[in-house]
């Protein structure tokens, strides 16, 4: 019997070999973890869908759980798939009795080897010769459970790396042609799928599509009143238009019943169906004058407000928020469409379906990008006219929340706080002024005593020069228009003097000028003088 | 991006370009609707691949560090800033050097010694009265020295294109010290008989500064500290490990807003 001081000795003098061997083992597992997880989370925020389940439901492969992949089962699923590969190109190959049968489970079994992981083994699969198979098994007159399980395959093919989505264009003229009204609903939800994830990938793919005639199929799919065929048309639509260019915007809103289409989902659909569809109302009102027109003439802001102010999904409330941004941010005709004089002016100002009470509701939110966002909608409100500012200032709620806000919200949220409550202390340049700029001088008074000056000099000491020059450019309205000179001395009391000071050093000559003037023309040395 | 016009006031004569209301768009591609773009596809794939609310803020986080392009705007810094968030921890660590005596606030080590010398060092202004040239150029590198201020600005203007408006050591402290300073002040006075020392500025033509040097009993140590002063040397002994004023900002933001109101403030008389 060993002692313990022997075992700890023999022990300590094995571990040093043990150890690294696990070393170079464990270093290599963590680095293939840290690929791994970059990986992953790039996968998750591609614009491309995996299609993991059927959307029959039936025939399920019971998915693997999604903890990370580990070398050997990566390997394992890499053989497989070129062995699935093989056996549908001998199937293939084969002429006689029952070939089609062998077709359609060659490709189930590839579809499956496809659809098990977050990472399929699609690089093997390529390399294996799959590509010119499937464009095969797609032609015209095969029975339906073959162009079903071979567009599923591309499909999860296009969800991987740009380049192996690039790999599907020699299929793609014949997924848009089975887009077409005599093909069976699933075949074509599936194939709008993988159309849906090459158009995700990037403009240049989504031209080559938009050229070999997708849009008119596609849209055609979004004009029933519901089903799953419909929510992925829609998605895969949103992906095809959203642009920079703005052509297939402008087309899609042309196409006959579109429009009607698109807000009517808006007003009746699921919230899952609704979200794709605000997608799309998002990318029309971004890029195309013609599609925001008609949809504002469809009274389509109507609809947006009252879905924001009833839905509690923050999948569906990112796009409405932004369609309804994009509105107002538009050109003024399109923005005093949408508040229709008198009606949102005389009404009561926290009327939760009216623009502000939606936007408040949204400041409120737990979630950054909606109270982001509903900033800086309610700051190109508040950049209207002076009414616009008023319907802002005399909302009991909005003031108070933009004031806390400016003091604990993030970074990026504190910024667009702040342009609303800038906009709302000064009047846009009118033709009759001579280009004056007026301070409203009520709100200005009310905000700073209220608080909001130490956010504003926060941000002139923030790295983002657009942050800093707004702090400065407060701070002059500050130290102009405070009454009976209070202006520097707030200042002063907050500690803005020192803030300014720091542009000394700064690289950026136009904030060292701004600041250099403002503490030369009100700090100079006759500051404190007067006393 | 915004689109601030440059006003056309008339009462704005020095130029500075006042806050306009204007509406701002942003195209879908902006790097301004990021975050929303990247929500859309994690909330997509969140119920498909079960992803946890923990796994969703891990996420978050991965991509909020990717924050790329963004550096230090201090002249020279060049250092690549994490987020928004840090860049005061940073410019606090890295620019902040505070004057002990005046809680005044440079970027670097050097300027901050050199203003003590011209600020606070009555050996220094001794030596200035005989005629020697101790006016260091603020350019690292450059060496030359100068009899007078108004000659090393001159320098600094002609051989280094700095702005004729440039007043790096002008003392504003003398006119509007920070509260900190301030508060000190007052403290001191109740505490001890002042002297008052008279700053050299007449050049300037600005009021002369007052500062109490002695009844301060760290003098004995700042002075003896200076005169081991060289440029480029890291006097960390010159800050008394005491924290820069604007170390308030660290504490969070709700508390912050709490204990706001400073007491009614005494300038320095003239």
């Amino acid at each position: 019997m060993s002692t313990m001081a022997e075992d700890g000795f023999a022990s300590h003098k094995r571990d040093p070999v043990k150890s690294s061997v696990g070393g170079v083992a464990s270093q290599k597992r963590r680095q293939h973890a840290v690929a791994v997880r970059k990986e992953r989370r790039e996968s998750l925020v591609r614009a491309k869908r995996l299609c993991r389940v059927g959307s029959s439901g039936d025939d399920a492969d019971t998915p693997l759980n999604n903890a990370m992949m580990v070398d050997e089962e990566e390997s394992v699923l890499d053989a497989q798939a070129a062995a699935a590969v093989e056996e549908l190109k001998s199937a293939v190959a084969n002429q006689g009795k029952g070939a089609m049968q062998k077709v359609v489970g060659a490709l189930r079994e590839l579809r499956r080897v496809l659809s098990r992981t977050e990472f399929p083994p699609i690089e093997a699969a390529l390399e294996a010769g799959a590509m010119p198979l499937l464009v095969h098994c797609l032609a015209f007159g095969s029975p339906d459970e073959q162009l079903l399980e071979a567009a599923w395959c591309l499909t999860n093919i296009a969800a991987g790396k740009p380049e192996e989505t690039k790999a599907l264009v020699p299929a793609l003229p014949l997924l848009i042609a089975h887009l077409g009204e005599k093909s069976s609903s699933p075949v074509a939800e599936q194939c709008a799928w993988a159309l849906g994830n090459v158009a995700g990938e990037g403009e240049e793919l989504r031209n080559v599509l938009l050229s070999q005639g997708v849009l008119l199929p596609l849209a055609r799919m979004m004009l029933p009143s519901k089903g799953s065929t419909v929510r992925t048309a829609a998605w895969a639509l949103s992906n095809l238009i959203k642009g920079p260019d703005p052509k297939a915007a402008t087309n899609l809103i042309r196409v006959d019943g579109i429009l009607d289409a698109i807000t009517r989902h808006l007003r009746k659909a699921d919230e899952e169906l609704a979200t794709e569809v605000a997608w799309i109302t998002v990318y029309l009102s971004a890029l195309s004058n013609l599609a925001t027109a008609m949809l504002v003439k469809s009274n389509v802001h109507e609809l947006l407000l009252h879905r924001l102010a009833t839905s509690t999904s923050l999948q569906l409330l990112i796009p409405l928020l932004r369609s309804l941004g994009n509105l107002v941010a538009g050109d003024s005709q399109t923005t005093s469409a949408i508040f229709m004089p008198g009606q949102e002016i005389t009404g009561k100002c926290d009327n939760k379906y009216n623009i502000i009470g939606v936007l408040t509701k949204c400041l409120k939110s737990e979630h950054r990008v909606l109270k982001k966002e509903a900033a800086w909608v309610l700051s190109n409100v508040a950049a209207g006219s002076v009414e616009h500012k008023q319907l802002i200032y005399k909302s009991e709620a909005v003031i108070p929340l933009l004031l806390h806000l400016l003091s604990t919200a993030a970074f990026d949220v504190r910024k667009e706080v702040a342009y609303t409550i800038g906009n709302l202390c000064v009047a846009a340049a009118s033709e009759q002024d001579s280009g004056r700029l007026s301070l409203i001088l009520d709100h200005l008074v009310f905000l700073v005593e209220k608080g909001c000056l130490p956010g504003f000099i926060d941000l002139i000491r923030s790295a983002d020069t657009e942050a800093a020059k707004l702090g400065l450019q407060f701070m002059e309205m500050v130290l102009r228009g405070m009454p009976n000179g209070e202006g520097p001395k707030l200042v002063e009391r907050e500690d803005g003097i020192e803030a300014m000071e720091r542009f000394q050093f700064h690289e950026n000559e136009d904030l060292r000028n701004m600041a250099n003037g403002l503490v030369d023309r009100y700090f100079g040395e006759d500051y404190g003088l007067d006393r | 991006m915004a689109m601030m016009v440059l006003d056309v006031d008339p009462k704005a004569d020095s130029g500075f370009p006042c806050w306009n209301p204007v509406r701002r768009r942003f195209a879908p591609e902006s790097p301004f609707f990021e975050s929303g773009n990247i929500e859309r596809e994690l909330l997509a794939k969140q119920i498909a691949l079960d992803l946890g609310e923990e796994e969703k803020h891990q996420l978050w986080r991965l991509l909020d560090d990717d924050c790329k392009d963004l550096f230090c705007p201090i002249v020279g810094c060049r250092a690549r800033l994490t987020s928004l968030e840090n860049f005061e921890n940073h410019y606090n660590s890295q620019h902040a050097a505070a004057c002990s005596v005046c809680y005044k606030v440079y970027p670097t080590s050097r300027l901050l010694s050199i203003h003590i010398s011209e600020a606070h060092d009555s050996f220094f202004q001794a030596k200035v009265a005989r005629g020697y040239p101790m006016y260091e150029c603020l350019v690292e590198g450059c060496g030359l020295k100068f009899k007078s201020y108004k000659s090393r600005q001159r320098h600094l203007v002609d051989k280094h294109n700095f702005p004729t408006s440039y007043d790096f050591f002008k003392n504003k402290a003398a006119h509007h010290p920070s509260k900190k300073a301030r508060e000190k002040k007052i403290h001191r006075k109740q505490a001890a008989t002042t002297h008052k020392h008279e700053e050299d500025e007449e050049e300037e033509g600005t009021t002369s500064q007052k500062m109490d040097v002695e009844g301060e009993a760290s003098v004995d140590s700042l002075t003896s500290a200076l005169s081991n002063l060289t440029t480029g040397s890291t006097p960390s002994s010159v800050s008394f490990g005491r924290r820069n004023p604007r170390g308030l900002t660290f504490v969070p933001r709700s508390v912050h807003q709490r204990n706001n109101k400073k007491p009614e403030d005494s300038t320095p008389p003239p």
